[in-house]
């Protein structure tokens, strides 16, 4: 049960989940780092099962009114995620910061925490398109040419067109909460960006809250070929089963939304759904393994 | 009530539902629960006997008629529980509740809506278990007649705390851990702290999203004090089964959650 992870997760919460690093890191561009976040491939024919969507470190809000008030403005134990992600036989999981104003730091701990477990973590960067106006595609630029960060997540408002159009030329895809909990909103922006891969978080609607959210998504999905739903938080789960029978497994990539979720409950979501193997595979890794795969180098 | 003639430990699911109605979401859906379907759902999961109530309803006259009829249709499967709305049916609440206890073999009550001087002295009465889900931080509009207007916000200890002191006979359970879909994270620690400080309030194990609150209260109360329950058919059992099995209890522990603690509880009609 959980004591065991007691030990780590004090010394993490000791510090204030303030990570300690270096600023070797920081300083590095070349290939050493973005080893750190290396996506397991395709090996013996096993597809590796990859979680899609975690959230680690530390919120920096001191002197808001959101400071520690709620466990997603706290802290995010890498470790946690690490030994409940390894008991689900999960190989790679994707991170990406926990709420916070502006991002520059954040996403400097999840580079760290992808070089302390290295092949463990696959980290995502997140900005503010609100309070990082302008300097996103310089930051995002960084974040993926020194840090090796894959991706942009956990995006909690509506993306502007600085941002997406950053997130186009490094072909990387984009991870985003329904906007103010409603899917209705990627319809403004997703036709201007066929080729950007869009990930809708929670099927729409996280803890099922609101089920006509759940229809929307698949609604998405099945309109766009670049719009995949991920599956994380889905408490009704017979419409991850109608998003799966109707849109066939390549639009669905499992996602745990760790720590606040526990990966071994959401992907026994996926493993009851008793699907053929090669689907099961797709939705556990495969997909997202394809989303990553296409990301470049930009000079 | 425990044990089979096997010595199987009988698993009992204390909280499914069954019928036509509308989901308790501040978002209603239409829905129409078939036996059948929890029957299936329920054998996939392990689970030999559900607690089955009526779907959230304007009336429940009827509904509860429904389940005394499928209990005695499958007694080996289903343990039936009245469903009533104190605030709707007030004054004629527990000639009903007498009756469907005392004639139709019902064993239990579910509340929609907070339970009423009415409706305690009644269960206190009948000896029976309440069931109720304080409904979190929601301008929700009771779907009763005659009960229009807004609750209050409240959480679990508002809503337990003076009714379950004022009646220590009364055995009450929380669903959900305190908050359906974890959506209120510290409603989980008030129905935790109402389970530790209060020995008639238990708390029941379905839809919890954030699976460490129920780490936390397996760590924190009784063991006793905590019953399995799955929201079927609404949600699957087997997730939920799934939930406390990892959990990692003792069998002994295991054993009580998931049927021995429920099964005392409702013991003395059911045998």
């Amino acid at each position: 049960m959980s004591e065991k992870y007691e030990p780590s997760r004090r010394e993490f919460l000791s510090r204030g989940g303030i990570l300690l690093f270096g600023n070797a890191l920081l300083d590095a561009s070349g290939p050493g780092t973005r080893a750190a976040t290396a996506i397991v491939t395709e090996q013996e024919g096993k597809v590796p099962v990859i979680d899609c969507h975690a959230h680690a470190g530390i919120a920096r809000l001191s002197g808001t009114e959101d400071d520690l008030t709620d466990p997603w403005n706290a802290v995010a134990d890498p470790e946690m995620i690490f030994r409940r992600a390894k008991e689900a036989g999960i190989d790679q999981t994707v991170i990406f910061p926990i709420y916070n104003r502006t991002y520059e730091k954040a996403n400097e701990d999840i580079a760290e925490i992808c070089r302390r477990y290295p092949g463990r973590f696959i980290g995502f960067a997140c900005h503010s398109p609100a309070t990082e106006a302008g300097r996103i595609r310089t930051l995002l630029l960084r974040e993926y040419q020194a840090w090796g960060l894959r991706g942009v997540g956990e995006l909690e408002e509506d993306p502007t067109p600085e941002l997406l159009d950053v997130v186009k030329e490094l072909r990387i895809p984009i991870l985003i909460h329904p906007p103010r909990e409603h899917v209705a909103p990627f319809n403004d922006f997703v036709p201007s960006y066929p080729d950007v891969n869009f990930i809708v978080a929670h099927l729409g609607s996280s803890g099922s809250e609101d089920f006509e959210e759940h229809l929307a998504a698949i609604n998405l999905a099945k309109r766009y070929p670049n719009v995949y739903l991920d599956t994380s938080n889905v408490v009704i789960t017979r419409y991850l089963e109608m998003a799966i029978e109707e849109l066939g497994p390549q639009k669905i990539l499992f996602a745990s939304d760790e720590p606040e979720s526990d990966c071994r409950l959401e992907i026994f979501k996926i493993r009851n759904l008793k699907l053929p193997k090669e689907h099961e595979e797709m939705i556990l890794g495969g997909n997202i393994l394809r989303l990553l795969g296409g990301s470049r180098r930009v000079p | 009530m425990s044990e089979n003639r096997n010595t199987v430990p009988l698993v009992i699911d204390c909280n499914a539902a069954i019928g036509e109605g509308v989901t308790w979401e501040p978002k209603t859906r239409p829905v129409n629960y078939d036996p059948a379907v929890l029957l299936r759902y329920s054998a996939q999961a392990g689970i030999r006997r559900s607690c089955i109530m009526p779907a959230r309803s304007k009336f429940y006259r009827e509904k509860n008629k429904e389940i005394a009829h499928l209990c005695e249709k499958y007694p080996e499967k289903f343990i039936g529980f009245a469903a009533h709305n104190p605030q709707a049916e007030t004054g004629t609440l527990r000639q009903m509740l007498i009756e469907e206890v005392k004639s139709m073999g019902l064993k239990g009550l579910r509340t929609d809506g907070h339970p009423t001087r009415e409706v305690l002295d009644t269960v206190a009465e009948l000896n029976i278990p309440v069931m109720y889900y304080p409904l979190l931080g929601v301008q929700q509009p009771p779907a009763g007649p005659g009960t229009a207007g807004p609750q209050e916000y409240t959480g679990p200890a508002r809503a337990y705390y003076i009714m379950a002191t004022v009646y220590p006979s009364v055995n009450f359970i929380l669903p959900h851990l305190g908050s359906y879909r974890s959506s209120e994270w510290w409603a989980h620690i008030e129905a935790i702290d109402l389970a530790k400080r209060l020995s008639n309030v238990y708390v029941e194990t379905s839809g919890v999203l954030s699976h460490k609150y129920l780490e936390m209260a397996v760590r924190e109360v009784p063991v006793d004090k905590i019953v399995f329950g799955s929201n079927a058919p609404e949600e699957d059992p087997r997730v939920e089964m799934f939930a406390v099995k990892l959990l990692k209890l003792s069998k002994q522990q295991e054993t009580a959650v998931l049927g021995g603690n429920i099964g005392k509880l409702v013991a003395q009609l059911v045998a």
